[in-house]
């Protein structure tokens, strides 16, 4: 049927009350008629005239009751408008509807300035709902990278409606694979359904910009519904880093990156202020402008790096257009602070959860290192001094057995295999092994340490940050201990008969051990023994609290260690975090690490009471994909079909058409009939 | 200004009484009055103007001898003069019910053309006697004569009520037994009688008088402005008709009318009365200074 042609959402129940009402006007007329008493002079002539025409026939008062007909059409037309005939422009809901409405970051882009993706999606989910017939039910379905039953199926359109209203945006990323998947599983499980399986009808309100588009699949009559506007201007911060320099602690380095996603080039400034952290007034951020914090970057549009979109925009792309996307900041920082780099370029820019980025920098610490040791290596003691760290200390096994020393971020045992062990920080073991206590353990024959005499470099992991960019193939050694590592534990490189390099995490401690001892090697004699040192200690040092806190992404749960909880004493039993625009009370479980709830929105974070490294976080979109708003016209993985964009309308209710073209002058006729006394 | 003179103004007014006073009733018709007014009578009596002669007898006055007849016939003749005689006007005047019908209202309209052709016959010093008619004679001023008992008709014209059923025939026969006297006799009514006009007309029609019928109609009468199913009900004795008002039975209506009223017209005509159909629509002024003047009742 074509959609011209109109449908009728409501017609058993029009039908029923046509039915009803009509034969009762009929038999109105047929009863006795209600007449009023009128004086005359006299009824002589009057009785005779009705005698002579015999006007009191029944069927003729009807034949020739203009009123009576009048009041038919009234009544047949009104109950056509019940019966609300739609025509619809675009497909109106089925019988079985999912609503998926995206959340993510990208919909509260504002293409008009006014309303944000997410009004629309919602005005537009609200016009689908309005479309169902009385025996029709859906459900709505939120999400972002990650989805929520917002109603579950129901009949109810005010519910819905209201439902719908509810959605609030997130700044988080886009992935729809879950949100298909509830959307099945909600028509499978749903108890309304008939027995024959019914393929649900899914309107998809979204932008299009989902990471998980070639992941997806479901049953079910999907159509796409793109909002969003391609001439929409947004520049964003899309990357972002920042370090201390661990041999100058209280330089920190920033480094960031833009991207700019509207149609035309664009030169954007961008600024760097720091916000101090005071003590005593932990969630107070004043952020001040650094002298030399401004930078300016020249942007060309993402799309001229698309190649299809510069298909289909020859001569749009400029080919001479000098990019600067990155800019890089030093700064002084002697106390812990809050860095926030920002575009300053706000007008037409639709997107502010983007314009912005922050880091979480710590107090500056001097890395205290321990080396453990005879005394008898000196390519390690080269290694270590040539790292120029402002504190390395040196003492023999029984000088640390004698009194293990605690307040140390990194301590290297050189061919010692310790006892005992501080209750937390980094160890690196060369040609030795952890403690007892400590799960990874080497292989024991007969109660002695198994050792293997063919120790040849097979493979290692090259993107892990410690062996970045070393070439270690040719390391050989005369023996090495065979390891045994655990679930907890990651093998950084294997040898032939067995891991080389293993990383260990356990409790409050990180182990890294070398199974060999470098003396009995040729490492040292190689450049990418002192490179090796020098990520060894650049990565041990992260867990010893003086490097920038890690940035997370909206949605993330950061866990939190029981040994964060308990290291300043009686772990608290609830905690206050405060974050963008509210405060929420979650309660500590007693036992056991403990999961924060997400964090939906950019900003920086505050627990209280403070827990160790997680007294402030970082919370930033950092994502190419969610501030590029460019709206993707074809549905996400193909699946369905898209609505044409433009259309001011979807569906247009002729119910009201009715009463205005049709019943509204039948009125006026009845009454202008009735008063001005026309006769057939 | 009197209470009398107020209540005669509401009939009629003082500029209109001044321009009736100029008219005066015609009647076609020469009859006899008992006294002598201003009309020519067929009585012969004593007066100037000779008439006829017939034969002298043993008592007749002798000064009336015409001597030059006996001279020249030997024969005694006495002369014969005509007699002038007063006009007897009656107005008979519809009050029953169904007169109170009708904008403008059909019973004032009758009251005050009633006045108005009392007022005449008065200051013309004709004898009148206004006569109210319903389900019978209802009230009657009675023999009047002279300027000087205008006020009285005017009142009595004044007080008269609608009341009763129209029984045309009683009244007309009641009227016919108690007024003898020739003379011009005027119906002011609707003449809408159940029993028929027939029955009363009979006794009025019958040469004794100048007879005059004024049929009087109100516009809703005429164009009835009905509509809907309605229970029309007779004013004068509560019949109940139920009608639809189509456009058919409005059509009916008013040929059933029209018929009505020239049936009326030719009984009138054909008993040698002149018959006037008129509306209140029409001002009553307009009646009597033009329509009954051109129909020869004034002048």
């Amino acid at each position: 049927m074509p959609t011209w042609f109109p449908r009728f959402l409501n017609p058993r129940d029009a039908a029923i009350a046509a039915g009803i009402v009509a034969p009762l006007l009929l038999l109105l007329y047929f009863l006795k008629l209600r007449r009023r008493e009128a004086a005359v002079s006299s009824t002589l002539l009057w009785k005779k005239a009705i005698q002579d025409l015999q006007v009191n026939a029944p069927f003729q008062k009807l034949r020739r009751n203009l009123l009576l007909l009048l009041q038919m059409l009234l009544l047949l037309f009104l109950a056509l408008a019940f019966s609300r005939p739609v025509v619809n422009y675009s497909p109106g809901a089925g019988s079985l509807t999912v609503i998926l409405i995206d959340r993510s970051a990208s919909m509260s882009a504002k293409d008009d300035g006014v309303k944000s993706r997410l009004d629309v999606a919602k005005a537009k989910a609200k016009e689908i709902v309005s479309s169902m017939d009385s025996n029709s039910s859906a459900a709505v379905v939120a999400f972002d990278d990650s989805a929520e039953t917002v109603q579950a199926f129901t009949t109810d359109g005010s519910r819905l409606r209201t439902q719908i209203d509810s959605i609030q945006p997130t700044d988080r990323r886009s992935r729809l694979k879950l949100a298909y998947q509830l959307a099945e599983a909600q028509s499978t499980f749903n108890p309304n359904q008939n027995r024959a399986i019914i393929r649900p009808d899914v309107f998809l309100f979204s932008d299009g910009r989902v990471l998980d588009a070639d992941d997806l699949r479901i049953n079910g009559n999907v159509t796409y519904v793109p909002i969003g506007s391609e001439n929409t201007g947004n520049i964003g911060v899309v990357s972002l880093s920042a370090k201390r320099n661990y041999e100058q602690p209280t330089q920190v380095q920033i480094f960031a990156r833009l991207a700019n996603f509207g149609p035309k080039p664009i030169d954007a400034q961008v600024q760097l202020s720091v916000a101090a952290i005071d003590p005593d007034k932990p969630g107070e951020l004043n952020f001040i402008a650094k002298p030399g914090g401004f930078a300016t970057v020249t942007l060309p549009p993402a799309r001229w790096f698309d190649a299809k979109w510069v298909a289909e925009h020859p001569k749009q792309k400029d080919d001479n257009y000098s990019t600067r996307e990155s800019v890089e900041f030093n700064i002084d920082l002697t106390t812990a602070a809050v860095i926030k780099v920002e575009q300053m370029n706000k007008d037409g820019d639709a997107l502010a959860a983007d314009d912005t980025a922050q880091v979480v920098v710590p107090p500056p610490k001097q890395l205290a290192v321990l080396h453990v040791t005879d005394g008898q290596n000196p390519y390690m003691d080269l290694a270590l001094s040539s790292l120029n760290l402002q504190n390395v200390k040196k003492i023999t096994p029984e000088e640390y057995a004698a009194a293990v020393p605690i307040d140390y971020d990194v301590i290297v045992f050189d061919r010692y295999s310790p006892k005992t062990l501080p209750p937390a920080g980094s160890f690196v073991y060369f040609g030795a092994y952890p403690p007892p206590d400590v799960k990874l353990q080497p292989i024991k024959e007969d109660g002695v340490v198994a050792m293997t005499s063919d120790v040849r470099v097979v493979d290692w992991k090259r993107d892990h940050p410690i062996l970045r960019s070393l070439s270690l193939a040719r390391v050989g050694a005369s023996e090495a201990i065979r390891l045994k590592p655990t679930l907890d534990s990651q093998v950084l490189m294997d040898g032939v008969n067995g891991p080389l390099i293993v990383l260990h995490r356990e409790g409050r401690g990180t182990h890294l051990v070398i199974a060999f001892d470098v003396l009995q090697s040729n490492w040292p004699l190689m450049q990418s023994f002192p490179v090796f040192m020098h990520h060894v200690i650049q990565f041990m040092a992260i867990g010893s609290e003086m490097d920038v806190r890690e940035s997370l992404a909206p949605g993330s749960t950061p866990r939190i260690p029981r040994a964060n909880l308990q290291r300043q004493g009686e772990p608290p039993k609830q905690l206050t975090i405060s974050g963008p625009g509210n405060s929420v009370k979650v309660d500590i479980p007693p036992t056991g690490d403990f999961a924060l709830p997400a964090l939906n929105h950019v900003g920086v974070y505050t627990l209280s009471p403070p827990v160790p490294q997680f007294e402030r976080m970082a919370v930033n979109l950092l994502s190419d994909n969610e501030s590029n708003l460019l709206p993707i016209t074809a549905p996400p993985g193909n699946i369905g079909q898209a609505i044409v964009t433009g259309q001011s309308t979807s569906r247009l209710e002729l119910w009201w058409w009715i009463v205005a073209c049709t019943g509204i002058p039948l009125l006026l006729i009845e009454w202008w009939v009735y008063t001005r006394r026309v006769h057939l | 200004m009197s209470t009398t003179t107020e209540k005669n103004s509401l009939l009629l007014d003082p500029t209109f009484m001044a321009r009736l006073d100029q008219l005066d009733v015609i009647s076609r018709k020469l009859l006899a009055g008992k006294m002598k007014g201003e009309r020519r009578s067929k009585r012969r009596g004593q007066s100037v103007e000779f008439a006829d002669y017939r034969n002298y007898v043993i008592g007749d006055d002798l000064r009336f001898i015409d001597w030059n007849i006996y001279a020249r016939l030997d024969r005694l003749f006495l002369k014969l003069f005509l007699e002038e005689e007063d006009l007897a006007v009656y107005v008979l005047v519809d009050v029953s019910k169904s007169c109170d019908y009708g904008v403008p209202n059909k019973a004032l309209y009758l009251k005050k053309v009633a006045a108005a052709l009392g007022y005449v016959a008065l200051v013309n010093y004709n004898r009148v006697n206004i006569v109210a008619m319903a389900d019978g004679i209802v009230a009657e001023t009675g023999p009047m004569r002279g300027r000087r008992n205008v006020s009285r008709m005017i009142d009595f014209c004044a007080k008269l009520e609608p009341t009763g059923t129209s029984l045309f025939g009683t009244a007309g026969k009641r009227f016919a037994l108690a007024n003898r006297q020739k003379g011009v006799l005027i119906v002011l009514s609707d003449f809408f009688d159940k029993s028929g006009y027939e029955h009363g007309l009979r006794y009025l029609a019958g040469g004794k008088y100048d007879l005059f019928c004024v049929q009087v109609l109100s516009p809703q009468e005429i164009e009835p402005d009905l509509q809907g199913d309605l229970k029309l009900k007779d004013m004068e004795d509560d019949d109940l008709a139920e009608v639809s008002i189509t456009g058919p039975l409005i059509k009916q209506y008013k040929a059933n009318l029209n018929a009505y009223c020239l049936g009326l017209k030719e009984y009138v005509t054909r008993r040698g009365g002149t018959y006037l159909f008129t509306s209140t629509a029409v001002p009553f002024d307009t009646l009597v200074l033009n329509y009954l003047r051109e129909r020869g009742l004034l002048g």
